[in-house]
């Protein structure tokens, strides 16, 4: 009982390391613009079947298809970006439905391009067993992706407190105006912000093609799960962003070991409403969005 | 008010009449049309939320489905006749809609979200509660609407006449309240939401309300639709689409009018069905992506008040 | 009628009231005056419920009004305009009103809202919408016309004279009177004219710097040196 505890809570940890990944994208654009990209998920989503494409295509693993992906990705990501800059009326709930219908043609184009059929990774190497401690078992991919997680969490987080470009991606997200009065383009710290959620979503749909199956509803899923653990996390928090996902994963971790594994998500779902019902800024977040 | 009582009577002569005497006889037309209302019953909630609550929600799927099931569960179980069981559906989801209703004091993106995880659960508390839903497996052969009066309502033009009522009196209660006190405050709301509170208007009850009223709708049309079908099972009874193609339809004909849903859903359902499923056998909902993101970017309050305004008219909202 | 005890209130370091207690009563009318920043609009939204207080009580008819949400502070006789007016959004002035009605005073009454119609000066245009069929001195005619009829005890009203020219104003000013005299409202007025401030009211309080430096008639207040000195330093020529 106890090890197996242990075992669900190691998973978790594991597991939201990958989840942060996925939220991250969502929490930074939400955090310059106040947008909630409905197409995050699917974004991710791109990035994982790009790796499979240039897997069966051009024979390489998933890690040397990070640049290929990050390229689709970044451009698909701007693309969003450029539409969403030509909403001028009712921004808040126009650009959910503008991201909203984005999420649908993509979701879409996945399944006319790479089919419904479930796929994975044929590098085996990655789901072998990585034992911790001789007791605490998980995938090579769960490991080196939590890894990678927390460097980028990091590098994010210094990124956007200490840099230039960073600082001025919290400027625009106070203050507008103010920050252009401080010679900041607005639109180019928008831009970046998208981008650096690109890089961050394609380092998540690595991390799911190499872990994970793929099929085109899947983006939709994730992108559920994002706007789960920003709430969880406090809209725009970053370090929030990653014990979010760890509160999700673990929570989902007990729900499979000692509950069902069908009522995984069920889990999650719950956690994410008592928390907004009960704390709506969030667990880790400072100041309120009441209305 | 004189062109809009012509034009209404029109509409019903139209429809109750006209309708029927030409496709009556085509049972796959007369059945697309059905299915096309019932989209458009679901628009017409949604945008009723949307237009005088000021919410976008991405649930709408859970208010169908819960209506869908209870309605089901009661005819099949309990014996209930099938209009008490679909009112029943209406207030089952209408209850469901309590449970989401302190995301109310969420500003507009939240509450749009947190409907959109809350409706995620409904679907695993189907699969999950077999004994009551009988899970994955899904329910067969439910009770087909009644025979009144001689009528056969079970048929598809029995079903066609049923849907219709349904959406137009939907569609009455709506511009009802619009054109009432509460519809005013409502729409004050939106942009004047303190100017409006300090007059004593009591705006998270109104926005409840609506949640409500929206809700129920939408699990009456969920009713109607598991009767019509006579299946359900929790993929079905919960799926996306009936919340992708009532926000298209809604946000493509106008969600700020009246008509705006019904006539959007008319033409979306109809073009998916005939038009783009033909063309693109998988993945055809792609178009239906395309077009809400179109709609938003060139006219986000839709086709019906872009001719209106080709045709000169002012465009007021509460008038 | 209305009573506030050591209402404080504070937005991060900065406190824009201090400790100020003031009693109104039924009837009354006073006029709320002091340089720009001193606190007035922040007391009028601590009594209407849009801002809360740190510390301090405050009563209406011996309610306490702090623990009531804007909305039930119309219902039981309080209402405001704001500075800057704010008509109701796609809706008709007549619209407006019924709203205000329906809501604030609870029922329905259509003669009623012609006749504030007809008080404020605005039934030829009742039919515009609200939001961009009306011209400045309009859109103040209906803040007032709003608060009437919510049927209100206490109306507070926020420099509903400013920015109109000299006949405007003398206009409205007898309609505020008129309206003091026949509905029987107690009015606490914001302005910052002198000259408005001694034909209206019987009592002036002086904000400056969030606290209530003299409540005095406005012959006396303007009398006393160290008021002029702060309130006619901050606004020239106001």
């Amino acid at each position: 009982m106890f090890e197996l505890g242990l075992q669900a809570i190691y998973s978790g940890v594991l597991t939201g390391g990958y989840y942060a990944l996925v939220a991250l994208g969502l929490a930074l654009v939400f955090g310059t613009m106040r947008v909630i990209n409905l197409a995050h998920g699917e974004l991710v989503l791109l990035a994982a079947y790009v790796a499979y494409s240039a897997e069966v295509h051009l024979a390489i693993s998933p890690i040397a298809a990070i640049p290929l992906s990050l390229v689709v990705v970044s451009l698909v990501a701007v693309l969003v970006y450029v539409l969403l800059s030509h909403i001028t009326r009712d921004r808040e709930l126009n650009s959910l439905i503008l991201t909203y219908g984005l999420g649908i043609v993509l979701t879409n184009l996945m399944l006319l391009i790479w089919s419904a059929d479930i796929r994975s990774t044929t590098a085996t190497w990655f789901q072998e067993g990585a034992v911790l401690g001789d007791t605490l078992y998980s995938s090579r991919s769960e490991v080196i992706f939590f890894l990678v997680s927390l460097v980028l969490v990091a590098g994010l987080w210094f990124w956007l407190t200490r840099s230039w470009h960073g600082r001025a991606v919290r400027a625009v997200s106070s203050n507008r105006d103010a920050a252009m009065l401080m010679g900041v383009n607005p639109r180019t710290t928008e831009v970046l912000s998208f981008l650096v959620a690109g890089l961050l979503a394609t380092f998540a749909g690595i991390a799911l093609y190499t872990g994970k199956t793929i099929d085109p509803p899947l983006g939709h899923a994730l992108t559920i799960k994002a706007f789960i653990i920003t709430v969880l996390a406090g809209m725009g928090s970053i370090p929030g962003v990653l014990l979010g996902a760890m509160l999700i994963g673990i929570t989902e971790a007990l729900t499979i070991s000692f509950v069902s594994t069908s009522l995984q998500d069920l889990a999650g779902m719950v956690l994410f409403l008592a928390v907004l019902l009960l704390r709506p800024q969030g667990l880790f977040g400072f100041g309120t969005r009441r209305g | 008010m004189q062109q809009r009582t012509i034009i209404t009577i029109g509409f019903v002569v139209l429809f109750y009449g006209a309708v029927p005497a030409a496709f009556g006889s085509t049972d796959y037309v007369i059945s697309s049309i059905v299915a096309a209302l019932t989209i458009a019953g679901t628009a017409v909630a949604w945008a009723l939320l949307g237009n005088l609550g000021g919410m976008v929600s991405f649930g709408h799927a859970a208010f169908f489905g819960v209506g869908a099931y209870v309605s089901a569960l009661l005819t099949m179980n309990a014996g209930w006749p099938v209009f008490a069981a679909i009112i029943a559906g209406g207030a089952g989801a209408s209850i469901a809609s309590v449970a989401i209703m302190p995301a109310l004091r969420l500003r507009g993106p939240y509450f749009a979200l947190a409907v959109l995880a809350y409706a995620g659960i409904f679907r695993i508390l189907a699969t999950e509660m077999e004994g009551i839903t009988r899970g994955a497996a899904g329910l067969l052969s439910i009770p087909r609407l009644p025979t009144i009066l001689g009528f056969d309502l079970g048929t598809n033009i029995g079903s066609y006449y049923v849907i219709l009522t349904i959406v137009l009196a939907a569609m009455a209660a709506y511009a009802w309240i619009r054109r009432s006190e509460i519809g005013f405050a409502l729409l004050a709301m939106h942009e004047t939401e303190d100017a409006t509170r300090i007059l004593g208007v009591p705006s998270t009850r109104l926005k409840a309300m609506m949640l409500v009223l929206s809700a129920f709708i939408t699990g009456i049309v969920g009713a109607f639709n598991a009767h019509h079908i006579s299946f359900l099972d929790p993929d079905y009874a919960f799926s996306g689409v009936w919340t992708v193609l009532p926000i298209v339809a809604a946000i493509f004909g106008g969600f700020r009018t009246v008509s705006g849903p019904f006539i959007g859903a008319l033409a979306i359902y109809l073009l998916d069905q005939f038009v783009f499923k033909s063309l693109l056998p998988t993945g055809h909902q792609i178009i239906l992506g395309a077009a809400l993101g179109t709609m938003i970017l060139l006219s986000p309050d839709g086709l019906v008040p872009l001719l209106g305004r080709g045709l000169g008219k002012k465009r007021h909202a509460a008038t | 009628m209305l009573r506030l005890e050591n209402i404080t209130v504070g937005f991060g370091g900065l406190t824009a009231l201090a400790n100020v207690t003031l009693e109104v009563g039924a009837r009354e009318l006073v006029g709320l005056v002091g340089p720009n920043g001193a606190g007035k609009t922040t007391l009028f939204n601590v009594i209407s419920g849009l801002a809360r207080p740190k510390a301090g009580t405050a009563s209406f008819n011996s309610v306490n009004l702090l623990r009531k949400p804007v909305q039930a502070r119309a219902r039981i006789g309080i209402a405001r305009t704001f500075q800057i007016p704010q008509p109701l959004h796609e809706l008709t002035v007549r619209q407006n009103l019924i709203v205000a009605q329906t809501f604030g005073a609870g029922h329905r009454n259509a003669r009623r809202i012609d006749e504030i119609l007809d008080f404020i000066g605005l039934k030829r245009k009742a039919e515009e919408n609200a939001a961009d069929g009306l011209a400045l001195s309009e859109h103040k005619a209906l803040e007032v016309g709003k608060a009437l009829a919510t049927e209100p005890k206490l109306i507070l009203l926020d420099e509903v004279l400013a920015g109109l020219e000299t006949a405007g104003k003398r206009q409205f000013m007898q309609t505020l009177k008129r309206m003091h005299q026949e509905a029987g409202l107690a009015i606490i007025i914001i302005e910052h004219d002198i000259e408005t401030i001694l034909a209206l009211c019987q009592r002036a309080v002086v904000l400056d710097f969030g606290k209530v430096i003299a409540d005095q008639t406005p012959e006396e207040i303007f009398r006393n040196p160290a008021v002029m000195r702060s309130y006619t330093g901050a606004t020239p020529g106001a």
